[in-house]
Formats: structure tokens, C-alpha cells, sequence
């Protein structure tokens, strides 16, 4: 088996599901699948998929996201908090299910 | 923590159920004291002996009202199920179903899936149990569903004995956790005070296995739950069995969704063949199928921790879960736990009323407004706010520059917009009036720039202002610490006879 080597392929070209999802209406979950264990060791030891960069571009504080790492079915997932309750005035994603655009451009 | 022993709900009624088995009016068909047991639930845990053969648990739905598949729910009876579940509700849709007491489902295909699943089960003979009634599982949602259920009674002669249970949590009980620091945020939600969680239309709390466990010990054919966790509805009667529960909990949390957890994932009937080691997954349509890797990755869907549950009596922990494919459309699943914990918390959700509601509806396609929209719509709303008084809010919405979440500006649409301009007052008159006049007034505003002077809006019907129901928020989304589970969720039975009104 072969190092991952660092590319120019972004998460959307690489992962066959990039999703959100409410987890409760106070918390955003967003699971990303990867094609197989090359794909995910890349993704997972990416500093563009730290909760740090994934912090930055939600645009929340980095100890507001949490990371779980599945390596056995070659999933990443984070879970950060909501801005707005779901379904309170203001909120513009009742489901949070339209949520996952800015991780769809990260080059792993 | 509610102790599950082996076919032993044929014993006296639960101190807290309302009505004891054999007080209902007409010919009884429950459990009387020496006599054998008639119905569903104490038949099923009186001959049932785990070890002798799997026993099976057909999910028939996840969301029931909106159109069971007919032809993988029949495949599904066609395997015996010994039991039958259906999910019927969710948080996810909103505060406005749990604070206004309406079902998100449309009542007539509710009344269709509920036919085709009380048919089915009272034909078979199986126990039927529905969870979370009427979306949200308030007492108002229960009736509802309970009305419905009595007209399918009576319209198809149906015999049956029917256990409910009721999710209402006191407001006062939530205050009391709440004076004693025992209720929890779950996620970013505020601390409600006091009068906030008075002014709750409705509270529900998600009950558990030991709550469907007394309702089960009144041996219905059929169980309607109000608000509850999802995994109840499935892992309780095997439980009461003797299955491990950490398996019961697993295989429920996996099929409560029914084939979702497939490739491809979809709304079809789910069948799981419980043994003592582990459960064997299915869809009931041959094209959906459950492989290890769909059905390990459905443990992320929805679930903030993907390796740790939480049920109001303890942890379901997947650490040592284990899956592999039996054959390319079946999965096996073992080695879940469970683990209790001491001290019982309970979910609870509850939502307030806000006000009234009215949308705006316009499309905007002029590019200098485009590039001045949010200005145009604050000096608007500057304008029409010395027009009518009161307490009315707006909320904009900018589709193409950002509803949805927030655009950078290189990427808000400079050719084409779509507005949905939502106004919330204490009366619907007055956010009608704050509309319609907003509406005339963005019409004719004279921004910076403006070349096109025929009108600014563009309305794909008229009126373009429409009444939009009550705005509700939730108040409530905790963890209520040392729920006294077994007073805070009623239970009662009663025999229904279809035929008696024929």
C-alpha cells in the first residue's frame, strides 16, 4: 500500500456523501464518506479537515466542533452547534440539511 | 432502570396505569387473574422462547402518514413478523407541530397508514406499537391519532385492545428540575426561566423501554405512545423477552428508520431477525439492500455521537458493534451493550407560541436593486414602521444572497433574487398590515441608482402576502435529570369493538 499523497482533488470529487443534518434542533451534524481507506487516511490526517479549518469555515470557534473519526466504514464526522434554534425566527434551514456547502471545495 | 424478566406481564396491573385490564366497558378480552391471556402482547410472551427460533421485528415505518409502501409492507407480513413498529413522529420538523398541537402528516394519508398497519396486524394477530403519535407525542397529538384509530375500528370491524401512553410532562415538573439544577441544555439552546417554560403550549418528554414496558404489562394488541424515543417503540417487547437490550436497542435505532439504512436508502418496510447473539437486517424491497457498510454508516445519521446513544435509562454503546454481510441484501449486527445508568434522565422538548405570521412572497431581478437589497429593505421597513405602529417583526429572507446560510458577496446572485419576507405580530391583522404595506412600499422605493422605474418586485400571484399560521420557538430541549419515569408517563388500556357498531 502506498502513502497518500497530498493532491488537488477537492472532498466533493473524493467523498461519495458530503451531508447535514440536524442532531436535535440545537446541533449540526455533518458526515462525510469517503471512497475507500486511501481517500479517508488522506481526508483524516488533512490539517483542511481539522476542526480547526472546518471551524474556520463555519465561521464559529474551533472548541465548538467536535471530530469523530470512522475509519472502519471511512467516515469523518463533525457536529457543531447551531446559530439559530431550528425553526426559530430568523433560521433559514428548519432541517439543517442544506449546511454542507463549505466543506464541498476542501482540498484534503 | 426498569428490570426486564422473561414472559412476566401477565401479573396485576401497574400501580400507575389509569385503567386496569378487564374494567372496560363491553365484553372484555384482556387478562383477568387465572385465566389465560387473549391478546397479542401476553400470547406473544407466553409462547415465544428466544433460542428457539429469531424472533422477527418488522418495521413498517418511519414516519408514518406519508404513504407506507404497500407492496414491501406485505412482503414483510409475509415473513410472520411476531411484531410490528412504526415510528410516527419527530422533533425535526419544527416547533410549530409540537407548540400548535397539529400533525405535520396529512390526516387522510395518516388514516390510510394507519389502516393498512392495523389491518395488517390485527389479521396476522401480532402486537402493533406506534410511537410518537401525531409528529410531535402531545396529548393533543395522541388524541388526534386515538380518533383516528376508532373510525378505522369501526369502519372495518375491528376487535383490538388498545394501551396508550401519555407524554405530557407538567410544567411544574420542569420548573421544579430547573429550581434544583438538574435540567440540561442539549446543545446550544438558552436556560429557559420560569415563565418561559409556563408559557410552553405544550411539554412532551421522549419515554422509554420502561415506560412501553407497563404499557405492554396491560397485554394490548396495539400500543399509541405519545412523544418517544424511537428505539422504545422497536426494543421493548424483545427485551421483555429476554433479548439483551443493548441488541433490542441497536436493532431499533437501525430499523426505527425502516430501509434508510440501505444502499439504496428508502421508506421501505425493514425486517430484523433477532437472536440472543445478534440480528439479521433486510429490507423488504429486494433492490435496497443492507450491506455492513450502510448499515454501519446509518449510526451517524442524525446522531451527534455516532458510538454512544442515550436512552432515558442508560447508554447504548457501540464500541464493540459488529456487521457482516450474511448475503449481498442481508446484514448481521452484533455486539452492542448497554449500560445503565443510575440515576434516569429524560428528553424533554417544549414550545411557545410567539405570535402570528405572515410571508411575503416577490422575486427581484433588477441588478443595481440586487446590489442594495438589504439597504432598500432596511430603509423600507424604516419607512413603513412610521406607518403602523405596533409589535410586529421582520425577518428577510434573500434567496441567491443567502437565506440558506451565509454567501460571501462575490457569490450573492446579482441577476435574479427570490424574497421571502416573514412578519410575525401578536395579531395576524397587524402583521397583515405591516405586509401589505411593506409590500407597496418596496415596490416604489427609490434606491440609489434606479433605472427601472415600472416597479421593483416581480409576484408570481397575487396576493403575494399570505397568512402563514402561528411562529412557535422551542423553549425546551433538555435533559431532565432523575425523571420520576414511572409517574410522569400514564398508561392506560381499553378494549375496542369495531362490530358493535355494525
Amino acid at each position: 500500500m502506498t502513502e497518500p499523497t497530498p493532491s488537488t482533488r477537492t472532498l466533493a470529487d473524493m467523498a461519495q456523501v458530503i451531508r447535514s443534518k440536524n442532531a436535535g434542533p440545537t446541533q449540526l451534524t455533518i458526515d462525510v464518506f469517503l471512497m475507500d481507506a486511501a481517500g479517508y487516511a488522506l481526508a483524516a490526517n488533512s490539517p483542511a479537515m481539522s476542526c480547526a479549518a472546518v471551524a474556520a469555515r463555519y465561521g464559529i470557534p474551533v472548541q465548538q466542533v467536535q471530530r469523530h473519526l470512522l475509519a472502519d466504514i471511512h467516515a469523518i464526522k463533525y457536529v457543531l452547534p447551531r446559530a439559530i434554534v431550528a425553526g426559530s425566527p430568523g433560521d433559514g434551514d428548519v432541517y439543517g440539511a442544506q449546511q454542507h456547502g463549505p466543506m464541498l471545495d476542501i482540498v484534503p | 432502570m426498569a428490570m426486564f424478566t422473561a414472559r412476566s406481564s401477565t401479573g396485576p396491573c401497574w400501580t400507575s396505569c389509569h385503567e386496569p385490564p378487564g374494567s372496560s366497558q363491553g365484553e372484555s378480552r384482556s387478562a383477568q387473574n387465572g385465566v389465560a391471556p387473549v391478546n397479542a402482547t401476553a400470547r406473544l410472551l407466553q409462547s415465544h422462547r428466544p433460542g428457539d427460533e429469531p424472533l422477527r421485528v418488522l418495521s413498517a415505518s418511519g414516519q408514518l402518514g406519508y404513504g407506507i409502501p404497500e407492496d414491501a409492507f406485505r412482503r414483510g407480513m409475509a415473513h410472520a413478523p411476531h411484531v410490528i413498529g412504526c415510528d410516527m413522529g419527530s422533533i425535526d420538523p419544527g416547533p410549530y407541530y409540537l407548540g400548535a398541537g397539529v400533525m405535520a402528516a396529512p390526516e387522510s394519508m395518516v388514516e390510510r397508514d394507519l389502516e393498512l398497519v392495523l389491518c395488517a396486524a390485527r389479521e396476522a394477530d401480532v402486537p402493533l406499537i406506534i410511537g410518537s403519535a401525531g409528529t410531535a407525542g402531545a396529548g393533543v397529538h395522541l388524541d388526534a391519532t386515538l380518533a383516528i384509530v376508532q373510525r378505522i375500528v369501526a369502519r372495518r370491524g375491528l376487535r383490538l385492545r388498545l394501551a396508550t401512553i401519555r407524554s405530557d410532562i407538567p410544567a411544574a415538573q420542569v420548573v421544579s428540575a430547573l429550581h434544583a439544577g438538574a435540567l440540561d441544555a442539549i446543545g446550544a439552546i438558552d436556560q429557559p426561566s420560569p415563565d418561559a417554560i409556563e408559557a410552553c403550549s405544550h411539554i412532551v418528554g421522549q419515554c422509554g423501554t420502561e415506560t412501553f414496558e407497563r404499557a405492554l404489562a396491560l397485554d394490548p394488541d396495539v400500543v399509541i405512545a405519545g412523544r418517544a424515543c424511537d428505539t422504545a417503540i422497536f426494543a421493548t417487547l424483545p427485551a421483555m423477552l429476554g433479548y439483551p437490550l443493548g441488541l433490542c436497542l441497536h436493532m431499533a435505532k437501525i430499523i426505527e428508520c425502516t430501509s434508510l439504512c440501505c444502499r439504496p436508502g428508502g421508506r421501505d418496510a425493514m425486517l430484523a431477525e433477532l437472536t440472543l447473539a445478534h440480528f439479521t437486517l433486510a429490507s423488504m424491497n429486494p433492490d435496497a439492500h443492507a450491506t455492513p457498510a450502510s448499515v454501519a454508516a446509518h449510526a451517524l445519521y442524525e446522531q451527534a455521537d455516532p458510538l454512544q446513544v442515550e436512552e432515558p435509562g442508560g447508554s447504548l454503546m457501540l464500541h464493540d458493534a459488529w456487521y457482516e454481510a450474511l448475503d449481498a441484501h442481508r446484514t448481521r449486527v452484533g455486539g452492542a451493550r448497554f449500560l445503565p445508568r443510575e440515576r434516569p434522565s429524560l428528553k424533554v422538548e417544549g414550545a411557545s407560541w410567539l405570535g402570528e405570521r405572515v410571508v411575503l412572497l416577490a422575486g427581484v431581478a433588477d441588478p443595481v436593486l440586487l446590489r442594495v437589497l438589504p439597504q432598500a429593505i432596511a430603509e423600507v421597513e424604516q419607512r413603513v414602521r412610521t406607518l403602523v405602529a405596533g409589535d410586529w417583526q421582520l425577518f428577510a429572507h434573500v434567496y441567491g444572497q443567502g437565506a440558506v446560510r451565509e454567501l460571501a458577496p462575490a457569490l450573492q446572485a446579482t441577476h435574479e433574487a427570490g424574497l421571502v419576507l416573514e412578519f410575525i405580530a401578536p395579531q395576524a391583522a397587524l402583521a397583515r398590515t405591516a405586509a401589505g404595506v411593506f409590500k407597496q412600499n418596496l415596490l416604489h422605493h427609490a434606491y440609489p441608482g434606479r433605472i427601472a422605474t415600472g416597479g421593483n418586485l416581480a409576484f408570481a400571484f397575487t396576493p403575494s402576502e399570505i397568512d402563514a399560521q402561528s411562529a412557535y420557538r422551542f423553549v425546551l430541549y433538555h435533559v431532565m435529570r432523575d425523571a420520576p419515569l414511572d409517574m410522569l408517563f400514564p398508561v392506560a388500556a381499553t378494549d375496542l369493538d369495531g362490530r358493535s357498531h355494525h
